[in-house]
């Protein structure tokens, strides 16, 4: 596998030469906003290579040609998330994915989906703590579309009081469906919360439920302006399309998008947290739930694929070693899970443990303490940590099958990290992660003091007792 | 390009019906292994046998211990599970290709030389049992169950696929013996392979399966067509706390050997079938209800139901179902116009790419046209079908095989705070029931 930056060729593609012509051609006709500069060539695991390029108005592309199928993923990643609100405005960014896909200049409200639909497409966004990306997969011939579509919304949104009433409506809809009425949701909206006191991470995408219902028209005008620029933008475009034609037509509909001045982050650093927080909660659930969050590093930092590969020797899959114990021997649990959290700034090492019934959260919290114990003070056999490894291999494979799930990989990593090659940096990381790398950071972040407990106790008092009853008919 | 273009079926596998297709684009192999049985041959009264049996065939291969087969799985850069269906049963396997000699080593013994300990069996009893007390906490999932369990009623579609907290327990070592004995045997099995292996490769691995299992043929689906639900029936799903509803509302919908059954996708298409068809447009654009709103339509070897699904808030409840039902009436009596056809049509045609953009899916689309014994073009000559749905195919389908007067309404929500609105909103009840949530079984 070549390194990142290096100029190996990938299987499709120009020769760095012709590249040049081509761009400079390109270029003698475009404004100067949409003259292009080929920056890198970036690996992407053992056969592929990523090409990127910027605008003069600051968009980048990231163009990965791969003729495999005859179909292109359309991924367009702003560097906007939750991070960016602000209190008393949070779930602004989600509620903004929503609009994107209302009303464009020149165009009906719904006209987006709908001429997308009938090419044939696929098309989806989301929103996390820092950024939101729109996704979509079409057809070969049908990219002339897609290009139109996605840099008309990019500068001509339309924003109007019904749109954003009836979308505050349907997010609503949302969030009582992801957090009010799912337990897992609510228990990680008030983990984050309780682990949080400074930095934005600790409301939820989402936003809180008064947030949603208090946003205005103004609001999403000054947001749109704020962050949806070309220079706050990423393209990754994964398929079966020639770079010389991809490259004319994006210079064509972004060349005439102006730059924007970005706002300057306000980002509060969370402080070190100095004794353990514990909250309990009732919910109508049948068995007993525990939650924690150990603060973690970002995913920048060099403990994080360390962390990761100590997540999984733990609590992934039926060998892991919670699984084992909790599941299996003492019979304590129903699953267990932890997620460590892929984020530009420090995180949570998250838990998620569901007790079976006459069980105890605490009972649970007992045994991965005495586990965690053990991993600050004994090694983890090799074979343990090249087997955890080799699932993350195949997790990073098997995610690579479609168009879509390469444009997501690369626009995940360029997001968070700068650098679109990275999952397969990162596992070259992982492989040399040694036993002194886990017990390193056991010490360092898996104590008490850094963590925050959530213990859910059931209450099913509002139930009926009734196996059912029967009403006459009306 | 179309699935059966690039898929082959293999002859030189001793027997074995082996389909394949090749690809070097990563290094890695999937397999499938299916099963022409699924839940439908447990025991009566024994509802969950057959799932136990797949899990358990992962956990005592060859007479191994659990935690070794598991280990050795993710040593290997490998995944297999089970998943079982009424009518199929599929292990599904994927491995980092370097691997793979040593995996089919294990999934030989996976399937065809599991101890089946009794001791085992014993433990996933009781992890079932618990996971089935887990899976109260997920409204959506509440919500299929009870539609499932009371619109077939007493048909086999209405039993469990994981079974229940009465009749997993009744569950012995006998039962999950015969159920593998008569599913685990040659002629009962599919094999399909993709990705970064030959044909010669998968011949061998499937005739190395299939010699080790014993001889015998498909077994007979005797299930009887299913009959609709009599009248307009409501099932209130209480459960506390809930700020929101979870609707379902079916009937009887579509067999894939009826002659109209791609008409009625197209119709279904058209209707709650993408994110701008009918139902989203007026349920969630227009009005702000639900954040989803779609129809379906599954399939089987007999016939399955047309489901309705939305989720509006306690307040909007009645509103939300009354509108859906006049969008159902709407639909039957109107129909779909020429226009709204020509879109889906076009949709559909152009959107399937995205159904076999990979080796995987293509193999996996002709492996489901074989193990639910689907029309021999269901999928090579989908597009096809589709083009050819006429305006009047179409609206014919919808008043021919959906009802209005026979319909299942499932609603999860809290009683108190929907109750009357959603009895107000359906017309003609002709019967209500109100169940608690943890009354599942």
């Amino acid at each position: 596998m070549s390194s990142p930056g290096s100029q190996s060729r990938g299987l499709w593609g120009p020769s760095p030469k012709l590249r040049e012509k081509r761009l400079s051609e390109l270029n003698a006709g475009a404004t100067p906003d949409g003259q292009v500069t080929h920056l890198e060539t970036v690996a992407f695991g053992p056969s592929l290579t990523v090409e990127r390029f910027r605008f003069g108005n600051g968009l980048e592309l990231l163009f990965c040609e791969d003729h495999s199928a005859p179909v292109i993923a359309y991924h367009t990643w702003f560097r906007v998330g939750s991070r960016h609100e602000r209190e008393g405005k949070t779930g602004l960014a989600h509620l903004f994915e929503h609009l994107m896909f209302n009303e464009v200049e020149g165009r009906k409200a719904g006209e987006f989906d709908r001429k997308l639909e009938e090419a044939g497409a696929e098309s989806n966004a989301s929103t996390w703590l820092d950024f939101t990306q729109y996704n979509v997969s079409i057809p070969k011939d049908q990219l002339p579309l897609v290009v139109k579509l996605e840099s008309e919304r990019m500068s001509r949104l339309v924003l109007r009081d019904p749109q954003v009433k009836s979308e505050k409506e349907v997010v609503a809809n949302e969030r009582r469906e992801r957090v009010d009425d799912d337990l897992e949701g609510a228990v990680s909206e008030l983990l984050w919360a309780t682990a949080f006191e400074n930095h934005a991470y600790r409301w939820p995408t989402i936003g809180w439920m008064k947030d949603i219902e208090g946003f205005t028209t103004d609001d999403c005008q000054e947001f749109y302006k704020t962050y949806y620029a070309p220079n706050n933008a990423v393209l990754v475009i994964v398929g079966d399309v020639a770079e010389a034609a991809l490259l004319k037509r994006l210079s064509e509909a972004y060349g005439a998008l102006p730059a924007s001045t970005l706002p300057l982050e306000d980002v509060h650093p969370e402080p070190p947290q100095v004794a353990e927080r514990r909250v309990e909660v009732s919910k109508p659930t049948a068995t007993e739930k525990l939650v924690v969050g150990y603060h973690s590093p970002a995913m920048g930092d060099f403990d994080h694929p360390a962390l990761s590969l100590l997540a999984e020797v733990l609590f992934s899959g039926r060998a892991s070693r919670l699984h084992q114990k909790l599941v299996r021997e003492l019979e304590l649990a129903t699953e267990v899970r932890a997620f460590v959290g892929p984020f530009r700034d420090p995180g949570l090492f998250e838990l998620f443990i569901s007790a079976r019934e006459g069980r105890t959260a605490e009972q649970i919290l007992e045994v991965i303490d005495a586990e965690f114990d053990k991993v600050r003070s004994e090694a983890i056999p090799q074979e343990e940590i090249a087997r955890a490894a080799a699932r993350l291999e195949l997790g990073l494979l098997a995610g690579l099958e479609t168009v879509d799930g390469k444009a997501s990989t690369l626009g995940f990593y360029e997001i968070v990290l700068g650098r679109p090659g990275a999952a397969f940096e990162r596992l070259d990381t992982t492989r040399r992660v040694t036993a002194s790398d886990l017990i390193r950071v056991a010490r360092r972040y898996l104590l008490p003091r850094f963590r925050s407990v959530i213990l859910v106790r059931p209450d099913l008092s509002a139930s009926s007792d009734d196996d059912g009853e029967a009403e006459a008919a009306q | 390009m179309s699935a059966a273009a690039t898929v082959v079926r293999l002859d030189d596998a001793g027997g074995a019906r082996v389909l394949l297709e090749t690809s070097r684009a990563l290094p890695l192999v999937t397999i499938s292994v299916g099963s022409k049985t699924g839940s439908l041959v447990d025991p009566l009264g024994k509802d969950g046998s057959t799932r136990l049996l797949s899990r358990l065939m992962r956990r005592t291969a060859g007479g191994l211990d659990p935690q070794a087969i598991d280990t050795r799985i993710d040593s290997l850069g490998a995944a297999l599970s089970a998943d079982v269906s009424h009518s199929t049963m599929a292990f599904q396997a994927t491995v980092i290709s370097r691997s793979l000699n040593e995996f089919v080593d294990l999934l030989v013994d996976v399937l065809s030389r599991p101890s089946l300990a009794s001791a085992e069996l014993e433990r996933l009893q009781r992890e079932t049992l618990a996971e089935l007390k887990d899976s109260l906490d997920d409204d959506r999932s509440l919500a299929r169950r009870f539609f499932r369990r009371r619109f077939f009623g007493a048909h086999p579609y209405g039993r469990s696929v994981s079974g229940t907290s009465k009749t997993v327990p009744e569950i012995t070592s006998a039962d999950v013996q015969s159920v593998f004995q008569r599913s685990f045997v040659r002629g009962n099995l599919v094999f399909a392979f993709s990705g970064d292996l030959d044909a010669a490769r998968a011949a061998q691995i499937a005739k190395r399966i299939s010699d080790a299992l014993p001889s015998g043929g498909v077994l007979a689906d005797n299930t009887p067509e299913p009959e609709a639900v009599a009248g307009r029936r409501l099932v209130i799903v209480d459960k506390p706390e809930r700020t929101q509803t979870k609707i379902l509302v079916g009937c009887l919908g579509s067999h894939t050997r009826d002659e109209d059954h791609v008409a009625l996708l197209v119709a279904n298409t058209i209707f709650g079938g993408t994110f701008t068809a009918r139902m989203t447009k007026e349920i969630r654009s227009k009005h702000g209800w639900s954040y989803g709103a779609y129809s379906s339509m599954p399939i089987d070897r007999r016939r399955q139901s047309f489901i309705m699904s939305t989720a509006p808030k306690a307040d909007d409840a009645g509103p939300c179902l009354k509108l859906e039902l006049d969008m159902l009436h709407e639909l039957r009596e109107k129909g779909v116009t020429k226009a709204e056809l020509s879109w889906a049509k076009r949709y559909m045609v152009r959107s399937h790419c995205f159904a076999i953009d990979t080796a995987a899916k293509r193999v996996g689309l002709e492996l489901d046209q074989t193990l639910y014994d689907l029309p021999a073009d269901y999928y090579s000559r989908y597009t096809e079908h589709v083009q050819a749905v006429t305006l009047e195919q179409a609206n014919l389908a919808l008043q021919k095989r959906l009802s209005e007067d026979n319909l299942l309404i499932t609603i999860v929500g809290t009683e108190s705070s929907i109750g009357s609105s959603v009895r107000e909103a359906v017309s003609n009840l002709a019967s209500t029931e109100v169940v608690a949530f943890d009354s599942v079984d």
